[in-house]
């Protein structure tokens, strides 16, 4: 029993950092169908400017949130502005493929920069926790999940009720009527490929306090991004939310298997990803759309 | 002979039946114009006899089959064949490959060979007067080439009966009466038509029957002339309840068309 | 520029019809029959070239179902990682023989993906895609799992004295060669028309009498052969294979970059894509050690910028440079 709530917690505790990462990566896509390939290495980057902070200023990583955002925001503002909408009327292969090419620069310039070393960042938290009812929660974690559901929210918030959150719900539902009604359409693609950079960066910072950093990290996130996204539906905040949660928890229950068939010997820790991943086969063979059903792009 | 029964059809979307208790019979080697407002069921009709909407109630057979038991990809191996009011030419394969593709996979259920398809392609595409524009990309035809290619498509299904959704939409006089000739000239060779269009002077010179659709429902059958002269008819086209209804329908059809769009399965799966 | 002759550029550039373009397509044929010399005339590089061999009959059998059908798959280095594996167990059972290699991942992988692709092949679009991720990463996991599959730590096979070592590269040309012959004669085909109707619009097609499913899945096993013999015949060369290797990433995602790069859904196109891509990456590994990457990453944004449809555009391009800016035009936002 405590060993099923353990589980509970470590799968909810993961999900919610899965969630900020799928976050981005889906409003990008379902917005503007892009696949943004390069997702991984912006959260990469995000866990850097992190480091960097900390280490050279001792900024507490939870106070580095807003620059990583900002740093990554501009970034993907300025990519999506002179690179990706010089072929955004290309097939959707096209900016795939270019985005791409954008991960293998990005990662390769954090080689340059940070050489391939791992990293952490240690706070005076780290490592610290607590027990309820026989279950351990990490601080670190117990804040990344918290800020996680605080990011999210806002996102909520920003995307119903502001006037650019609007003017994006807008051009994914119906460019050629957005652009009547006075949406600068190059504008608001760059805002939310700026957003879903900075999201990107903002999930990249909360990884630094429980994963170790090198140039490569963002990869595993980035499929993850992609599962996240098909589970929960396409460009939904919500989506993103119960996504990354049920990926989470499927995961931790996933790495408790433990069966021997004759000789072979079935061990859930190394089946972690197979299990998650034939969930999801699942969940899009029962529901073609999704948990969270109707996609919103 | 009849070739078409259509028995008590009804479908239903949501909370509104665009189609009550249709029925009618269509001859063997007969024009069959199908009228109506706007609104009144004629697409979803077409639909529903070529199999891609299974009925809610009623059913439709030919040749003593129920169409509701086939899939979509065998309505046309059995003869029935249709066009689609929103043309959907495949873009990046020439107008004849698009005819061909017809061709191959038609009428015999593929045992033609791609050079004989090709060949019937040729011969489809002079007799809907594509001959000069064959090897051109299909996506580079205008709006009524675009019509013409949708019947070539349709005819190189070597269908017993055709189904014309709106194929003369768009086009100037001179081009309507071409493709009547063109209709006339395939009904001669012994394929039945049902006959979809707005225009009332190119249905009434075409059908040997009329069908009047008007909410849903059947409210006319006969002869052109008879049945415009039905006042019945007229209050249907010219009665005021049918506006309300009319938007309530292209509500619906076009919230199911946009979920069709997003539809990951297969329309026939 | 409005957006009429927007899409009339667009047009003009996107239409090589179905075979794609001559010129591109002979310069693979020429390319391909030079390369046959390789073991001869440069037997230090026929590692490099068998490599790149490998990359080509990759980048055809995605082409198969991601150009030719419309379907794009992220999860085709299962069929590599499985043909590999095909030979590695025949090679733990005493058989070391590459057309026993070879036949037997052809038909392990083309119906291993006949049943995968009854589910799965009826999800739509991105879907799709992310379905076929999820199949390859389940089944490297799955396979890192199974001791019959020697877990984590791989199988070795028995490979022949450096002497006869060219049989590999002879090898992996004849299954390239078999591919660009299979690609070619189903795009002239009866089944390579069924395919591109299905790509451009489903429901049209089954009324016309294909079969979505049916042909989906035909397209989706032919595919699937194609790269489980470019991985029968890699691991006998390798000497060795485990999940790391057989389930590589880049074997997933070079493949996809590459035909993109030639020019998605043509005849020509991924070979172009390969050679080129795989020559450009070696060069700048030899020139630039420690940044190599970074400059192939620059090299894609490129040639994403400058020819947003492929390289086998460039042979079919009439017109100039004013052409060709005027259509680069018709992609921005």
């Amino acid at each position: 029993m405590h060993l099923l709530a353990q589980d509970l917690v470590n799968g909810i505790l993961a999900g919610g950092i899965l969630a900020v990462v799928a976050l981005g990566f889906s409003l990008v896509w379902g917005i503007m169908n892009i696949i943004n390939l390069a997702h991984g290495a912006f959260v990469m980057l995000g866990a850097y400017v992190t480091w960097q902070l900390f280490s050279s200023f001792h900024v507490d990583p939870f106070l580095s949130l807003p620059v990583s955002f900002a740093v990554l925001f501009t970034l993907g503002y300025l990519i999506q502005r002179f690179l990706i909408n010089w072929v955004a009327r290309a097939p959707v292969l096209t900016t795939f493929l270019l985005t791409f090419g954008l991960s293998l620069l990005v990662v390769n310039v954090a080689l340059l920069i940070w050489t391939g070393d791992t990293k952490g960042v240690t706070t005076a938290y780290s490592g610290t926790n607590f027990t309820v009812a026989g279950v351990t929660v990490p601080w670190a974690k117990l804040y990344t999940l918290l800020a996680a559901l605080l990011i999210t929210g806002v996102m909520q918030l920003w995307l119903t009720r502001s006037k650019t959150g609007r003017a994006i719900r807008a051009t994914a539902m119906d460019i050629g009527a957005a652009q009547l009604s006075g949406v600068r359409v190059a504008h608001i693609y760059a805002i939310v490929f700026g957003l879903g950079a900075g999201l990107a960066g903002v999930a990249g910072t909360l990884i630094s306090l429980s994963y170790s950093l090198n140039p490569s990290m963002g990869q595993p996130f980035l499929i993850k991004a992609f599962v996240v996204c098909v589970l929960g539906g396409l460009g939904s905040v919500e989506g993103a939310l119960v996504g990354g949660l049920t990926y989470g928890i499927v995961e931790a229950f996933a790495s408790q298997i433990d069966v021997t068939i004759g000789t072979q010997h079935i061990s859930g820790t190394g089946l972690q990803d197979a299990v998650a991943l034939v969930v999801l086969l699942i969940v899009l063979i029962v529901r073609p759309r999704g948990i969270m059903g109707r996609a919103t792009a | 002979m009849s070739a078409l029964r259509i028995a008590d059809v009804g479908m239903r979307f949501g909370g509104l039946w665009a189609l009550r208790e249709v029925s009618f019979e269509v001859e063997r080697g007969s024009v069959v114009g199908l009228i109506g407002p706007n609104g009144s069921g004629k697409t979803t009709l077409m639909n529903v006899i070529s199999g891609v909407y299974k009925p809610t109630t009623g059913e439709v057979r030919y040749a003593g089959r129920r169409i509701a038991d086939v899939p979509t990809h065998e309505v046309c191996h059995f003869g029935i064949a249709r066009t689609f009011q929103v043309v959907k030419p495949f873009e990046s394969l020439t107008v004849r490959e698009n005819v061909a593709v017809g061709a191959m996979y038609g009428r015999d259920g593929g045992t033609r060979s791609t050079r004989a398809s090709f060949e019937r392609a040729q011969e489809l595409l002079e007799i809907v007067g594509l001959a000069q524009v064959a090897q051109r990309p299909a996506s580079d035809l205008t709006a009524p080439n675009r019509k013409r290619l949708e019947v070539a498509k349709a005819l190189a299904l070597d269908p017993e009966v055709l189904l014309l959704d709106e194929v003369m939409a768009g086009l100037n006089a001179t081009e309507v009466d071409e493709a009547l000739e063109l209709l006339r000239d395939v009904n001669r060779r012994g394929v039945t038509l049902i006959v979809v269009e707005h225009l009332m002077k190119a249905i009434v010179s075409i059908s040997t029957t009329i069908v009047v659709l008007a909410e849903g429902r059947k409210i006319a059958q006969g002869a052109p002339t008879e049945v415009l002269a039905s006042p019945h008819v007229i209050e249907a086209y010219l009665g005021s309840r049918w506006a309300k209804r009319q938007e309530q329908l292209r509500v619906i059809e076009a919230e199911r068309a946009e979920a069709e769009h997003m539809q990951p399965h297969e329309p026939n799966a | 520029m409005t957006t009429a002759s927007a899409s009339a550029a667009m047009r003009k550039v996107s239409l090589a019809g179905i075979m794609g373009n001559r010129g591109a397509l002979w310069a693979a044929v020429i390319l391909m029959l030079l390369l046959l010399l390789v073991p001869v005339a440069l037997p230090g590089y026929q590692t490099l070239f068998r490599t790149i061999l490998m990359y080509v009959a990759l980048a055809y059998g995605w082409n198969t179902i991601g150009g030719y059908t419309g379907y794009v798959s992220f999860g085709n280095v299962t069929f590599f990682g499985l043909g590999a594996y095909c030979s590695a167990l025949l090679s733990a059972h005493g058989v070391n023989n590459l057309f026993a290699d070879v036949a037997l991942a052809v038909v392990v992988n083309a119906a291993f993906a006949a049943l995968v692709g009854l589910p799965i092949l009826r999800l739509k679009g991105h879907y799709f895609g992310i379905a076929t991720l999820g199949v390859a990463l389940a089944i490297t996991d799955i396979v890192g799992n199974l001791d019959a599959f020697g877990g984590t730590g791989g199988l070795a096979l028995k490979t022949v004295d450096e002497a006869h070592f060219s049989i590999y590269y002879y090898a992996a040309w004849l299954v390239t060669a078999g591919a660009i012959g299979a690609t070619f004669l189903v795009a002239r085909s009866k089944l390579g028309y069924a395919f591109v109707a299905l790509r451009e619009n489903e429901e049209a097609a089954a009324v016309l009498g294909i079969a979505p499913t049916r042909y989906k899945i035909v397209a989706w096993a032919i595919s699937a052969a194609i790269a489980g013999a470019a991985g029968a015949v890699f691991a006998p060369a390798n000497g060795f294979v485990d999940p790391s290797i057989a389930f590589a990433e880049d074997a997933n995602v070079f493949p996809i970059v590459m035909t993109i790069l030639g020019g998605i859904g043509t005849v020509a196109g991924p070979f172009i894509g390969a050679i080129i891509l795989s020559g450009v990456n070696e060069l700048l590994a030899r020139w630039f050690i420690k940044v190599h990457t970074l400059f192939f990453g620059a090299v894609i944004v490129a040639v994403v910028l400058l020819l947003p449809r492929g390289l086998v555009w460039l042979f079919g391009l009439r017109g100039g440079a004013r052409t060709w800016l005027k259509s680069l035009a018709a992609y921005k936002a």
